[in-house]
């Protein structure tokens, strides 16, 4: 007993149980519900590129990290997360290779070229899926055709469906609404149901990783302002990325806004930047957009809504000669 | 009923369970005792011994002649051995008077006084002579608290203990809630307030009942109960979910009419006042996962923290960490062999399995700590300022109205040190005040 010696850390001592690993695991749990729908409408189709996809983020990760001389990071989690992002953004016709681009895109350039996790201002994933969308006319291989080794697993005719958002754009009858609310297949990954999304952001909410402020005031926006454009609500939440962009990409921690007024904020901004892209312009990846834009005016955002510190407001009072309370007026005289 | 409460904060697992309901008990008293002549926020006593003098118990042996001070008296009988400079629980270096005690102790009596007749500045002297100090942590002396220079008209007695693990001061409301009572109107007559305000969480209900059994035919007295949130006992946010009345920036809770006193500080105003007798022990709750025999124990100030665990049964020998002080703002300990001061009121011993320490990780703007800020500043951004050393900006991020409680690093899922880098950034500006301030030669 007479050598001993205790850890001397400074305070406080206690922690939560809260880590950036838990929060990604959590965030991979919840899409588990809308991936197995993906699976199951698009069979290995789905599980390949998600695989492909999960698997050049870890490998892309490493890499960077490599060369950057930086201690590799795959434990935390969140490159496995940012694949499977990437993974639901695309179709499962998509060609493997231009997912495996988008997914090197996403984890070397927006997230460890920038300074990795923590630093990065663009939403990985978005990044890398509007990258390829932008590049694939100027630059050749990241086009479908240029790499000749395709994969396409045979059974699976539900691909080249056209998605309900084109539909909707295009005045085209609707597929049932029930139908699209639970499992319809057109489009992304991720737009086959929106149950399953929701139930995934229901555990997220759950779980305290994000907050109602961004998703409710992203998808309020777009209800509104589709009912005051004459368009039907319900089709527009639920389809294209929408439920995705509002409650997980949206939501990422750091490319959104820091306080629930700049979150809220936020959120209005994309509703109408959505509404514009889908309704003004072209019919692809509006939500994307509209996130990847105002990812760049977090910052602005953060600064626009700074809020007063506890008792700031009451020294600004006192300095101008007025009185904190009623009370200690009348004890002032 | 709802309970009253201030903005942010978090709600914490508050390990209670394990002493709440153990009675405060005298432990065996140690033959050596080393008071260090500095126990309060001030400036430090000069000994009034020398080695080899005889003290008594309840002896004054330092004093000070500065106005920020509080005398200090021995507790037991015995020799002083020698004078010498230690750390404290605190971490400062200070002056202690080293006692070797008698192995037999005859207690001092100290019967009560009439004191219906004694001035508010009598009473204010024997709360000085005394050496009574805020027992909640901080250490301010009390008279100096008790003489403010505005008019206040609202005293809140502060039984929140907000700390996990901590229970004395559930037990001294258990087991003295009349001398708490007695102390809060001396306290008030002193500061010419008529209205006073016991504030306790809700996990001490008990508490709750017993106050307002006892003060249901008191006049001006009131029992508030509130929200189980750290950091309800802070003096700010105590104020504010007691009265709704903020603090501005700078100022102190005599700005807004309130002064706070914690409830074993209290309890000593009565001893001081009423039976003349100095502030020379206190409850200590000694717990967590390391400790044999956790408790609320009553130990002479000066005793060492090896003594009072030795004496309760000793650690479990995967101890790995000590605290003095509560899980969110107490100072760890390198080890036992450092004594206990007046506001000291707990000693936590911690095995592997609560140990938390990791590699942090970079801010990822989950936005929790700003979330939970009860002082609503930015964590992060102080943080990740301050990691850069860029100290300005972290100060303009509110480093300095930060009282460092800990909110912060408990919700971060990067387990980022936040809490160091607001001191860090508070040693910057001091140093950079100092520097430009001082006078060419």
């Amino acid at each position: 007993m007479e050598a001993e010696k205790f850890i001397a850390t400074s305070s406080p001592h206690l922690h939560s149980s809260d880590n950036v690993p838990r929060a990604m695991r959590d965030v991979i749990i919840s899409l588990i519900p809308v991936s197995l729908v993906a699976m199951y409408f698009f069979r290995l189709n789905a599980i390949f590129i998600t695989l492909v996809c999960i698997g050049t983020a870890m490998l892309t990760e490493v890499l960077f990290r490599r060369i950057m001389r930086k201690k590799p990071s795959l434990q935390d989690g969140s490159a496995a997360l940012t694949g499977l992002f990437v993974a639901l953004c695309f179709s499962a016709g998509t060609s493997w290779w231009l997912a495996a681009m988008a997914t090197f895109i996403a984890i070397g350039l927006a997230k460890e070229w920038t300074g990795g996790l923590g630093w990065n201002r663009f939403n990985p994933a978005l990044f890398g899926r509007v990258s390829v969308i932008l590049l694939a006319p100027w630059v050749g291989f990241l086009n479908n055709e240029f790499f000749y080794w395709r994969v396409n697993f045979a059974g699976v005719d539900t691909i080249s469906q056209a998605t309900p958002m084109s539909l909707l754009q295009m005045g085209l009858p609707m597929p049932n609404m029930g139908t699209m609310f639970f499992a319809y297949p057109g489009g992304g990954l991720a737009e086959t149901s929106a149950f399953a999304l929701l139930l995934g952001a229901g555990y997220l909410l759950y779980k305290k990783h994000i907050t109602w402020h961004i998703p409710v005031s992203i998808l309020g926006t777009v209800f509104i302002g589709s009912v005051v454009l004459g368009q039907h609500p319900v089709y527009h939440l639920i389809s294209g990325g929408l439920l995705l962009g509002a409650f997980y990409m949206a939501t990422d921690w750091v490319t959104s806004p820091i306080t629930q007024k700049g979150k809220i904020v936020f959120g209005i901004s994309i509703g109408i930047l959505v509404l514009i892209f889908r309704i003004v312009l072209a019919p692809t990846e509006g939500v994307a957009f509209a996130i990847l834009i105002m990812n760049a005016f977090v910052p602005l955002i953060d600064r626009a809504t700074r809020r007063l510190k506890f008792g700031e407001a009451a020294m600004v009072k006192t300095n101008s000669g007025l009185a904190v309370t009623g009370k200690s007026a009348q004890n002032a005289h | 009923m709802m309970v009253k409460s201030f903005s942010g904060g978090v709600y914490l697992p508050h390990y209670k369970h394990l002493t709440e309901a153990k009675p405060i008990e005298r432990l065996p008293l140690p033959l050596e005792l080393i008071i260090p002549l500095k126990q309060h926020t001030g400036a430090p006593c000069e000994a009034l011994v020398a080695v080899g003098d005889r003290v008594k118990a309840g002896q004054k042996i330092g004093e000070s002649r500065s106005p920020v001070s509080a005398p200090v008296h021995s507790p037991l009988n015995g020799i002083v051995k020698e004078i010498v400079t230690r750390q404290s629980v605190t971490g400062e270096m200070v002056e202690c008077v080293v006692i070797a005690c008698d192995s037999e102790q005859e207690m001092a009596v100290y019967p009560a006084e009439d004191v219906s007749s004694l001035s508010a500045q009598e009473i204010k002297d024997r709360i000085r002579e005394a050496g009574v100090v805020g027992m909640g942590g901080a250490a301010f002396p009390t008279y100096m608290k008790l003489s403010p220079p505005k008019h206040v008209d609202t005293l809140i007695i502060n039984g929140c203990e907000c700390e996990p693990f901590l229970t004395c001061d559930h037990r001294l409301m258990l087991e003295r809630v009349s001398d708490i009572i007695v102390g809060a109107r001396l306290i008030a007559k002193v500061l010419g307030v008529s209205k006073i305000v016991f504030a306790v969480e809700t996990n001490k209900q008990d508490a709750l009942d017993l106050l307002n059994e006892k003060i249901r035919d008191e006049e001006g007295m009131e029992a508030v109960p509130l929200d189980i949130k750290y950091p309800q006992g802070s003096e700010k946010q105590l104020i504010y979910a007691v009265s709704q009345r903020v603090i501005p920036t700078g100022k102190l809770p005599y700005d807004v009419g309130v002064v706070v006193q914690n409830v074993a500080t209290a309890a000593a105003v009565k001893d001081a006042v009423v039976h003349r007798r100095p502030l020379m022990e206190r409850v200590v709750t000694l717990t967590g996962s390391g400790v044999k025999n956790p408790g609320n124990y009553l130990v002479p100030v000066g005793t060492t923290l090896r003594h009072v665990v030795e004496a309760a049964g000793g650690l479990n020998d995967n101890a790995v960490k000590i605290i003095v002080g509560g899980p969110m703002t107490g100072r760890a300990q390198s080890g036992l062999d450092v004594p206990l001061i007046k506001g000291s009121g707990g000693i936590l011993a911690f095995d592997e399995d609560f140990l938390t320490e990791q590699d942090y990780l970079a801010c990822v703007r989950c936005g929790k700590c700003v979330e939970h800020c009860p002082m609503l500043l930015y964590p992060n951004y102080i943080g990740q300022y301050a990691e850069l050393g860029r100290y300005e900006m972290a100060e303009n991020w509110g480093a300095k109205d930060c009282f460092e409680c800990g909110a912060c690093v408990y919700v971060c899922p990067s387990s980022r040190p936040i809490v160091n880098f607001v001191r860090q950034t508070k040693a910057a500006a001091a140093k950079r005040h100092r520097e430009s301030t001082r006078q060419p030669i």
